[in-house]
């Protein structure tokens, strides 16, 4: 283990099941490292301090505001991103709900939305309205007044859990 | 959008391998979270030139019982594992209902206990960008505020009032929760109830060397303690307010206000209060006693008038839940 | 004229949808080029000041940078509206405002070039500020702008006062008037992409920019005039947007300075603004302040207005001058009202410069003549709804200022929301702190006249029928994130029968597509749409006489993905194989179609900005909760009733809407510009600018009225805009019914509440004493 601090670092990492190792400064953040680095720009940069959730990404399961991440954390991780999470092409149910219900206007929330869900659903498979309203609450839609995105959800988890709709 | 600063990292495995690379490196910030740091770091509000992360020490990460009945709770323990932690939900509800109020659930699962409790305080006029804190003219907060910058909450004053916004510190401090500070000389614990100072700028009172590394929370005290966060929004948001009381058929109430000042303070003259007349004279007493400054956006004088509300409803909770 | 699987009318996902759901949409963040330089600015740290010096010595000498820009490398001035051109890409002379450009730099990465600019040393002379109304009126105060310096001058840009009827008799007639003022804040888009630009220069001297735009045609046109370029060696390409609101209608700085660094560099530059940054660009609503009186007679007729406003605009023009007659033309809408006038002022001030936000003018002067109709009502003891009813307007009038008016189901829509809220059985029955308001409104699709003259078409679509059936729609227009790339799909697949996925939409480049004016003033259905109807049928007439040949008969349709005769249905062709009978006989299938409003006589020759080829109408009921002790208002549910006109895909009018419905909820909570007493914004941040999130947000039932205008394309008209104007007075007065205060000044915080119901209860004490 090193004991002196170091301004780069070699970061070995999954990304979209893909096994990645990079040299990147320490300084780096996991937005950039994906947008920059390894040309994933599903992620976005909507306010870069953690406000917005545009930036949302899974990190060993769990949702994490890339953009006040260091790419360190991802130090041998699992990381999901918005292009990992239709697997051969097929939309997740989370994904072909946001398109029937046209849950994207400008989409550029879209992925965050996404991945916090998709944190969601492979943790609760059957969530509440209000568990879903904790997650639509950490991201900021100013397109739809989160009202699409919410029927989006129920859709998904209806759909999910065999129910009709 | 928003670059880091430049700096090194260091990733220690074990607590004492973090103390040993605090104390060779002074300058360094521990990041554990880092929804709160990086941010600031961001906004250019401090560079360290190493930051020492603390995701990889697996001993800060553990929840267990306590000899004499409590908890002890890894300061790296995520906020959204203590509020979910059954343990916590039955002994210490009040501690699972403030980190519930954090910022969002995506916070709240890569934010620590740890890292909520050393929590820089926060300020309309400090936490802001380069550029903006340029155009003020910087305030006495900043680290390299201009000569002559002057307080934009008490201009006339000398000290910082930015504002405690720990959520999870005023319920812990009616639990008598002690955190444990290690460094290489040993470890100490100090009640949370001393933990802060009474300056914005100097508002903690952790040796630059030691790492919180645990909350130690003795059996839960009879009765019921509340917390309630007054917030603009839902989620997002830091506290305008933070009230938590406790309410003990014996002992009689205790409160706790947070969000005005650089440390959550215990309400005095309370039990005084209480047998004079009750509820609303213990919120009348904490509205003569608590006076918000203009830390925040939102107005002040607003601010103060919530204090009675706020503490009213806490403790009409806290007794009711009795 | 729709059918029941055609694509006009039907429900669901957009047919460039699914790139945002999986992450393949490209925004210009996402568009990098080969040696790609980062752009940064240097911005004024004063309000109001005189630059003395500007020395980027330190700036070039950091390695890593390529060039530095200041306002003497582009002193061309600029503005959308011909007569306001009093902007800079970066600053001549003064700065106007906390966070006006001085400098850009272009270098290697963000870091660098932010860490240059900040090394760029400018000496100013601070002057004094303007800041209030007060300031912007006094001529005693400098002026923002010199060259307007004549004797008596003051930072009014624009003064604008209409009179029609004889409002003095109106006012004589009336049993009852009211006067109140009414405050509206400034508030801002926060699209969540920032703006960002991406400029490309060529070999031969061309240049590509790409740019966050909802306007790519005026961005053209200033690009090259303020770069000193022929508009041929310029194009613009507008890739997907993270949506405007109006926030991205302004050429920006960070557009012209990429294109004038990538010039001076010979390499691409990327120049993004920071989150910060984009509460300077601003262009947002205007807070303004206002003055309405009205009169009714006591059976609800209105007999007359007078209307003034004053609106603190910022720094620069913008749209101002449009602004400043939105203010009143739309006054007589949607009720009648012969007798009126109005004075409207836009000023200037030490302010990020306000522009165009979603309701563009007519959201401030709604607000305040909703709440004063339940004022009026209540004063006369009429329900408010009866109230509105009796006033509104007719199908196939005129307004006394000379709009023409055609389709309106305003009635309808009322009573469905009336009916679906159970707001007459709830007003005034909700219980202590539970209120139930109404309001309603009505806005353009689009305005007759363009802001720059022309007899041109306002709008053009160029459609290809390809050999295999696919149709390519090429328009000018810009979707960002209203869907007007599926709308233009729907129309061109519904006219041809085909479905709207065979379509593909090549939109917002103007290198290839025919010119439209923009996503701006709810105009881009009913215009691009029309456009898009007019190619269609051109192609749709070539196809059906090719297959009545072919099929030996006149009675040819086109549905469903086939072309077939309705008296032998069974022998039917494909599509493709349509088109390619057409191609035989007709040579390759492309037609143009285009948009230019109807020339509508107006007796006001002054009246240029409002009339429209059409309007919206909405009705809204909010339901609120106040809390007493915090002033907190939840807003529960709100249900909106949109006339517009026919919902090519009802799914995504919704959408808008909702929208609309959110956006205006944010208004009326908490949303709020709010700047020191020296010009330096209180809330640059996601974090302290309160937009709600989705626990603000209340329920929202829409209603979807289709009045089938006669001139829309399929009978459509808007839903982008014209929702959101009655959101706020709706909850406004549903804050009074629930506790018996009338908010004039929004946004509505709890702050503001809890005063006015401080004010009331000493008001009510002050009565039981003087009573008893």
């Amino acid at each position: 283990m090193p004991t002196e601090p170091d301004d780069d670092l070699v970061l070995t990492l999954r990304v979209n099941g893909d096994r990645r190792r990079l040299l990147i400064p320490a300084n780096r953040t996991l937005l950039n490292l994906l947008r920059q680095d390894l040309g994933l720009t599903g992620s976005k940069h909507g306010c870069d301090v953690g406000d917005c959730g545009a930036c949302t990404v899974l990190v060993n399961g769990a949702p994490r505001l890339s953009c006040i991440t260091l790419a360190a954390e991802a130090q041998d991780a699992e990381l999901l991103t918005v292009e990992g999470v239709a697997v051969g092409g097929a939309l997740h149910p989370i994904q072909a709900a946001f398109h029937e219900q046209v849950a994207a206007q400008c989409g550029y929330c879209t992925p965050g939305f996404v991945m916090a869900l998709k944190a969601l659903f492979d943790e609760r498979p059957d969530p509440t309205d209000a568990e879903l309203n904790e997650v639509l609450g950490a991201n900021i839609c100013r397109c739809t007044g989160y009202t699409k995105i919410l029927a989006a959800a129920r859709q998904a988890r209806e759909r999910m859990n065999g129910r009709s709709t | 959008m928003l670059p880091l600063p430049t700096f090194s990292v260091l990733s220690p495995r074990a607590v004492s391998d973090a103390a040993q690379m605090l104390t060779d490196h002074p300058q360094a910030r521990l990041i554990a979270g880092g929804t709160d740091l990086l941010p600031s770091m961001k906004y250019g509000l401090f560079t360290p030139p190493t930051l020492i992360r603390l995701g990889g020490v697996s001993a800060l990460q553990e929840i267990s019982v306590t000899e004499a009945g409590g908890l002890r709770i890894g300061a790296g323990v995520t906020l959204r594992a203590v509020g979910r932690d059954v343990r916590v939900l039955s002994l210490y509800p009040a501690l699972a209902a403030a980190t519930r109020t954090i910022a969002t659930s995506t916070i709240q699962a890569m934010g620590t206990l740890g890292g909520n409790l050393m929590l820089d305080t926060r300020c309309a006029w400090y936490n802001q960008s380069t550029f903006w804190r340029g155009a003020l003219g910087g305030c006495l907060k900043c680290h390299s505020a201009p000569e002559g910058a002057i307080c934009h909450v008490a201009p006339k004053g000398k000290g910082c009032y930015a504002a405690h916004s720990a959520d999870t510190a005023p319920g812990l401090l009616l639990y008598d929760a002690e955190v444990e500070l290690v460094s290489t000389r040993g470890a100490r614990r100090v009640a949370v109830a001393a933990l802060y100072g009474d300056d914005g700028r100097d508002w903690i009172r952790r040796a630059p060397d030691e790492l919180l590394t645990a909350v130690i929370l003795p059996p839960p005290p009879a009765g019921r303690v509340v917390h309630r966060k007054l917030r603009a929004r839902g989620s997002i948001d830091y506290p305008l307010l933070l009230t938590a009381a406790a309410f003990d058929p014996d002992r009689g109430p205790r409160v706790v206000v947070s969000s005005v000042g650089p440390r959550p303070v215990e309400l005095g003259g309370v039990a005084e209060a209480w047998e004079a007349g009750g509820v609303e004279a213990v919120a009348e007493a904490a509205y003569k006693q608590v006076s918000p400054l203009s830390t925040h956006v939102w107005p002040a004088p607003w601010r103060k008038k919530m204090v009675r509300v706020e503490v009213r409803r806490a403790l009409e909770a806290a007794i009711s839940g009795v | 004229m729709s059918e029941p699987d055609s694509p006009v009318g039907r429900r669901g996902g957009k047919i460039d949808g699914l790139p945002k759901i999986t992450g393949a949409a490209r925004f210009t963040d996402d568009l990098t080029l080969p040696g790609m330089l980062h752009g940064a600015f240097n911005r004024s740290p004063h309000a109001h000041a005189r630059i003395l010096s500007i020395d980027v010595s330190a700036a070039l000498a950091l390695p890593g940078v390529y060039a530095v820009l200041t306002g003497a490398d582009l002193p061309t001035p600029y503005g959308v509206i011909p007569v306001a051109q009093d902007e800079h890409a970066l600053a001549v002379g003064k700065v106007l405002f906390i966070g006006d450009e001085v400098a850009a730099v272009a270098a290697v990465d963000q870091e660098t070039a932010r860490r240059a600019a900040a090394l760029i040393r400018v000496e100013y002379e601070p002057l004094e500020g303007v800041f209030t109304i007060e300031d912007a009126l006094n001529p005693d105060k400098p002026l923002l702008h010199d060259e307007r310096r004549r004797k008596g001058d003051t930072n009014v840009l624009r003064r604008v006062f209409q009179k029609y009827g004889d409002p003095a008799a109106g006012f004589a007639e009336a049993d009852v008037i009211i006067e109140s003022n009414y405050d509206y804040p400034g508030s801002t888009h926060v699209p969540l992409e920032t703006q960002v630009a991406l400029a490309q220069p060529h070999p031969d001297g061309k240049l590509t920019l790409w740019s966050s735009t909802q306007i790519p045609h005026y961005l053209h046109r200033i690009v090259s005039k303020v770069l000193g370029m022929r508009e041929q060696d310029v194009r613009v390409i507008k890739p997907d947007v993270g949506a405007g609101y109006g926030g991205k209608s302004d050429p920006f700085a960070n557009e012209l300075c990429a294109a004038a660094l990538a010039r001076k560099t010979g390499r691409p530059v990327k120049f993004i603004l920071d989150r910060e940054e984009v509460f300077y660009a601003h262009r947002g609503r205007h807070p303004t302040r206002m003055t309405l009186k009205m009169g009714v007679t006591n059976d609800g007729r209105i007999t007359a207005a007078d209307f003034k406003a004053w609106a603190a605009g910022g720094a620069y023009a913008s749209y101002g001058v449009v602004t400043a007659y939105y203010f009143g033309v739309f006054l007589p809408l949607p009720y009648k009202l012969d007798h009126w006038q109005f004075e409207s002022h836009r000023c200037y001030t030490n302010h990020p410069p306000c522009g165009p936000k979603r309701g563009h003018g007519a959201i401030q002067p709604r607000f305040a003549l909703e709440l004063h109709l339940d004022k009026l009502a209540n004063a006369i003891g009429m329900s408010p709804d009866a109230l509105r009813l009796k006033n509104c307007v007719e199908p196939d009038t005129e307004t006394s200022n000379g709009l023409r008016i055609t389709s309106v189901a305003l009635k309808e829509c009322v009573d469905k929301v009336l009916a679906a809220s159970g707001y007459l059985e709830k007003r005034g029955k909700l219980g202590p702190n539970r209120g139930i308001g109404l309001a309603t409104s009505a806005y353009m699709c689009g305005a007759l006249h363009p802001i720059v003259q022309s007899e041109m078409p306002q709008s053009a679509v160029q459609i290809c029928a390809d050999r295999s059936g696919r149709v390519s729609i090429l328009s000018g227009t810009a979707d960002i994130g209203q869907g007007s790339n599926h709308m233009l799909a729907a129309i061109v697949a519904g006219r041809l029968g085909i479905p709207e996925t065979d379509c593909v939409v090549l939109e917002a480049d103007t290198g290839l597509t025919p010119v439209d004016l923009g996503s701006y003033s709810s105009r881009v259905t009913f215009f691009a749409g029309n456009a898009a109807k007019m190619a269609a049928d051109q192609l749709y007439a070539v196809m059906r006489a090719a297959a009545a040949e072919k099929l030996g008969g006149e009675d040819v349709v086109m549905l469903g993905g086939k072309v077939f005769r309705e008296s032998a249905p069974e022998k039917a062709l494909d599509f493709a194989e349509a088109v390619q009978l057409a191609e035989e006989r007709h040579g390759t299938l492309g037609f143009v179609g285009h948009y230019k409003p109807p020339k509508i006589g107006n007796r006001f020759r002054r009246q240029s900005v409002g009339p429209s080829p059409a309007y919206s109408f909405t009705a809204q009921v909010a339901e609120v909760v106040v809390d007493p002790e915090t002033g907190f208002v939840t807003v529960e549910r709100i249900w909106a009733a949109h006339d517009c006109g026919k919902a090519l895909n009802p799914t995504i009018v919704e959408g808008q809407i909702e929208g609309c419905v959110y956006m205006g909820v944010g208004e009326a909570l908490a949303e709020e510009q709010s700047y020191t007493k020296h010009g330096l914004h209180r809330a640059p941040s996601i974090l302290e600018y309160k937009i709600p999130t989705v626990f603000e947000t209340p329920e929202i039932i829409t209603i979807i009225v289709e009045s089938n205008d006669k001139e829309g394309p399929f009978g459509a008209k808007e839903a982008g805009e014209g929702p959101q104007l009655s959101t706020v007075p709706a909850i406004a007065n549903a804050i009074f019914d629930a506790c018996g205060v009338w908010m004039n000044e929004a946004p509505f915080t709890p702050d503001r509440v809890l005063k006015a119901i401080e004010r009331r209860d000493r008001e009510a004490r002050r009565a039981s004493f003087d009573g008893a």
